[in-house]
């Protein structure tokens, strides 16, 4: 059995969970606790991909992309063309997992006690270490949850993949596009090994993603947790 | 010297406070809401006042004519918040540790538990702050915000987390405070008691607005107006004119009260016949006893047992008003019912006038 689709899956799926990690919690950052005229729109562009049709996103990206498209021109002149090659998959499947980053990384940021920066600011740290240091880790089970469907969402990406990348076997085929082509030329046991394998992998994300939601469940299971005064350490 | 004049709109109202104060502790006494922890994080950097100046010795930390505004992490003012905003994925150490970066590590490690030793929670080092009673969170943030030896503290209701038995110990370790920390304190609370106990100044907010400001005796003794008598828990106030002036006592006319010395604080400039407000605090009141002035008859309107004495309800009428009054007796044997009628003397060092004209 051909694996060059897996490989193909995994490398995107990662390439495109990196990019919108970064991508996602920037915006989620620059979003979260601040309110500016037209928030609702910019909120709105942010999530479009998550509603659009995937061949919509697809069409948007090839239209922006493409021969003829504003980026693509600049590209072909550099002698890089996007459209048809790996780099096509990633792009199209991190536009599309892009919100579900963004979305989570922002619920998870909104819940961060505004106090708990501003003690760190006042004890004198910059912008950058209250970011990492405090949001980053205070929010990092939503963080996490975000980055899991990120993934798996773009382990599945189908529509848009199809639009920019194509499907050339052992460049930009991944499992989706597949699966899809064996089906169609009557494969049908090829199509099941393939479907087995997105099985597989999506399951093992998901039994990641409940671990993160447990541990979420379990720190605060902790803070409510009743705590006595201890008489021996405060009367000294 | 720490110089704080600044103007700030919010929605419900304009924040206006100008405080001063010299290496002291001062308490900002005034109900939730009155704008005590917004004027906080305007001296931390934490929010930024419309217009005014904010100078510490000879540094100016905002201004804004100058266009001056230093971020917080440059101010460094050390502040306990009211929930104490311990960082809960770092331990004790790190907590306290976290505003000592860029030091060497031997010197923070000194520092570290140094403090922790000084505040008694040595042992805590390792622990996580889910981990730590109410108290202990308390001990932990004040570690925090003393760790990098800032030049003011500010400290944001840090009791009304607490219950009162916690509360009464971590109050006594406050006021040895001073020991270990020469600066400035700024103390933001709504319980008069806890103000008064550890604070050498105090100032009363209201909506925003510095009612008064000095010496808690200053304050206490002499509010400067009726909100003030108020807010400092003054509960009988009443209108009277001045008949007589004196060097050191001035002689007032209540209605319902018949005619009252009050001792003359100086600085207090008085007119004959002038219409004042005089006060006096519940405790002040002496029931029971009769003495040649500033007594009267009373008539007990209702009686509340507290855990130790009485607080009473009473009503002072000469036929055409009412006056009511409200007095606590520490002296719990003698109970008197409502109805009953009984003497009460108003000591003249007690009373208080406020000139309703200022």
């Amino acid at each position: 059995m051909d694996m060059m689709p897996v490989w193909i899956s995994i490398k995107t799926a990662l390439a495109a969970t990196l990019i919108t990690f970064f991508l996602g919690l920037a915006a989620a950052r620059y979003m979260a606790g601040r309110d500016f005229r037209g928030k609702s729109l910019v909120d709105g562009f942010f999530i479009l991909p998550l509603v659009l049709p995937p061949t919509v996103v697809g069409f948007g990206l090839l239209c922006l992309f493409g021969r003829n498209g504003p980026v693509g021109q600049l590209l072909f002149a550099m002698g890089r063309p996007v459209v048809f090659s790996w780099s096509a998959t990633v792009i199209a499947s991190a536009v599309v997992s892009f919100p579900l980053m963004y979305q989570a990384a922002r619920a998870a940021f909104e819940q961060v006690e505004p106090n708990l920066e501003n003690a760190a600011r006042t004890l004198g740290a910059s912008e950058w270490r209250v970011f990492w240091r405090i949001s980053v880790p205070l929010a990092w089970p939503g963080i996490a949850a975000g980055a899991v469907l990120a993934f798996a969402r773009s382990l599945g990406e189908f529509g848009a993949t199809l639009m920019l990348a194509g499907n050339i076997p052992g460049k930009t085929q991944t499992i989706p596009l597949a699966i899809y082509f064996a089906v169609e030329a009557g494969k049908d046991a090829l199509a099941l090994n393939w479907v087995l394998m997105v099985l597989f992998i999506s399951f093992i994300s998901l039994v990641a993603l409940n671990h993160w939601k447990r541990r979420q469940y379990h720190n605060m299971a902790s803070i409510v947790d009743f705590l006595p005064e201890e008489s021996t350490d405060a009367g000294n | 010297m720490l110089a704080i004049d600044i103007k700030k709109r919010l929605p419900e109202f304009r924040l206006e406070v100008a405080m001063r104060l010299n290496y002291e502790i001062m308490a900002i006494l005034g109900p939730s809401g009155c704008g005590k922890t917004m004027t906080l994080k305007c001296i931390a950097g934490l929010e930024k006042p419309d217009e005014g100046l904010i100078t510490i010795d000879d540094r100016t930390w905002f201004d804004s004519w100058q266009h001056i505004d230093l971020p917080a992490k440059e101010r460094r003012a050390g502040f306990v918040f009211q929930n104490y905003a311990l960082f809960p994925h770092l331990s004790v150490y790190d907590n306290v540790a976290f505003g000592l970066r860029g030091r060497p590590s031997a010197e923070i490690q000194e520092r570290v538990n140094n403090i922790l030793a000084k505040l008694g929670i040595m042992k805590l080092t390792s622990r996580m702050p889910n981990r730590l009673s109410g108290g202990q969170q308390q001990r932990v943030a004040l570690a925090r915000a003393l760790a990098g030896e800032p030049e003011v503290l500010l400290l944001d209701e840090p009791f009304s987390a607490l219950d009162s038995l916690v509360k009464s110990r971590l109050e006594d370790e406050l006021l040895k405070l001073q020991e270990y920390y020469q600066g400035h304190v700024l103390y933001v609370t709504h319980n008069l008691e806890e103000a008064y106990r550890l604070s050498s100044r105090m100032a009363v907010i209201e909506a925003g607005q510095v009612l008064q400001q000095g010496e808690r005796q200053d304050v206490i003794q002499r509010p400067a107006n009726r909100r003030v008598a108020v807010l400092t828990g003054v509960r009988n106030l009443f209108s009277g004119v001045i008949c007589s002036l004196e060097d050191h006592r001035v002689q007032l006319e209540v209605e319902e009260l018949g005619s009252l010395w009050v001792d003359r604080k100086v600085d207090q400039g008085f007119k004959l016949g002038q219409r004042v407000t005089a006060g006096i605090r519940p405790g002040h009141i002496r029931l029971g006893k009769r003495e040649a002035c500033n007594s009267a008859v009373v008539a007990v309107s209702d009686c509340v047992e507290e855990v130790s004495g009485c607080t009473y309800h009473l009503q002072a009428s000469n036929g055409r008003s009412r006056l009511n009054l409200e007095t606590s007796s520490a002296n719990a044997e003698q109970i008197l019912r409502a109805g009953e009628k009984c003497d009460i003397y108003l000591p003249p060092s007690h009373l208080f006038i406020i000139d309703d004209s200022k």
